[in-house]
């Protein structure tokens, strides 16, 4: 009760290293909606007192106005803390499109509250559409780029892969000189790593 | 200012803070540990989280706030001693946060100041040791830090580190972050269209 369990949620993503996610607390964020329940209880009942001894709610300042007023002042505060906890955690899940692209991994994934992989799903569907529309690519360069093409090798077997006009296999612990936009998203998830001599 | 959404922001007014109520409140037994029935007590002292403490003053006139102990004389004297020695983190995390927010609540108009003269005296050594320090140890003053200056540590530590890679050239594209090192990727079903 009065917004301790709620900052608990906030806690743990400070907690967490900045961009990274936790497991999404289902318990605790449950528990909070239903403290939020009980001191909207004991708030109408406090109103309802008032009420029945035919004082003016709007003007009064008796004991049960001042109870009630604790008991609004605590709702607010869990609403805070609960849309803190949503909006913060919506801002790394968008991340992870911009930096891993539009196929999240299974552990990433298993740290998703349901309504929050929709989230991302309707956020990579909505760049994507974008994207089409504009005939434009808005992932790659993310750093500044130097030179049109870069030298990577190949970490992972990834296999036949169609770019542009050609298909070429990368194979684990190839070589190969590419259009830095078409090995960005590669690199980012870690498939790839820019080769320097 | 920091937005509805700062986590910062909500996790310092979680600070506990020392009211005199001036009224009586029905119904938050809970709120005071030595309430003998379901309700408040004018007169009664007791610990509200800063927000509650905040609200009740400001919305309904309903307590006083008493000023909190690592504003005190206490804390001054060591500060004036030699400031970058102090644990202001164990006396309050938030420490600059708080004192500012508490300064249009209470009566001590020296607050601020003190505030600034505390800031300006660690600053200095904070960001001596954040150019000089390496990311792979923390030093032995961090835990000390409350959490904003842990904050300018980081960003300066960070930005020596940013500097210093700019100039040695290197690769500059590389794996997210949020994938971590030295774990296996699973490949997405069929490889990924960039």
């Amino acid at each position: 009760m009065y917004g301790r369990r709620a900052s608990q949620l906030l806690k743990e993503v400070d907690s967490c290293e900045a961009g990274q996610l936790v497991p999404f607390n289902s318990d605790v964020f449950d528990q909070v909606i239903r403290e939020c329940n009980e001191h909207n209880t004991q708030f109408q009942s406090l109103i309802r007192k008032m009420v029945e001894q035919n004082l003016d709610i709007e003007t009064t300042r008796n004991d049960d106005h001042y109870g009630a007023a604790v008991h609004h002042l605590s709702l607010l505060r869990n609403k805070r803390c609960l849309m803190a906890y949503m909006y913060n955690r919506a801002e790394v899940i968008q991340s992870f499109r911009w930096k891993i692209g539009p196929v999240l991994p299974h552990e990433i994934q298993e740290k998703l509250h349901f309504s929050e992989k929709e989230y991302f799903k309707n956020h990579s569907a909505a760049i994507k559409s974008y994207m089409s529309e504009m005939d434009i690519d808005l992932t790659v360069d993310m750093v500044p780029p130097k030179d049109p093409y870069i030298q990577v090798r190949v970490l992972e077997d990834i296999g036949e892969v169609s770019l542009g006009d050609h298909s070429i296999s990368l194979t684990k612990n190839s070589l190969h000189f590419l259009r830095r936009t078409d090995t960005e998203q590669f690199i980012s998830q870690g498939l790839m790593e820019e080769f320097l001599e | 200012m920091p937005g509805y959404y700062d986590i910062d922001d909500i996790l310092m007014e979680e600070e506990p803070i020392s009211v005199v109520f001036q009224v009586s409140a029905n119904g938050v037994g809970l709120l005071d540990p030595g309430a003998e029935r379901n309700s408040v007590e004018k007169g009664a002292k007791v610990d509200l989280p800063f927000w509650l403490a905040h609200g009740l003053l400001s919305l309904e006139q309903a307590v006083s706030i008493n000023v909190p102990p690592c504003f005190t004389q206490k804390t001054r004297k060591e500060i004036q001693a030699d400031a970058a020695c102090v644990d202001l983190r164990i006396r309050c995390p938030y420490f600059y946060e708080l004192g500012c927010k508490i300064v249009p609540l209470v009566n001590d108009r020296s607050i601020g100041l003190f505030l600034r003269y505390a800031f300006t005296s660690r600053y200095k050594e904070i960001l001596s040791k954040s150019h000089s320090s390496s990311m792979m140890t923390v030093p032995k003053f961090v835990p000390r830090l409350t959490k904003e200056e842990a904050q300018v540590f980081e960003s300066a530590r960070d930005s020596m580190t940013a500097f210093k890679k700019w100039r040695a050239g290197g690769v500059r594209l590389q794996k997210a972050s949020i994938l971590g090192r030295k774990r296996k990727t699973k490949l997405p079903d069929g490889p990924s269209a960039p």
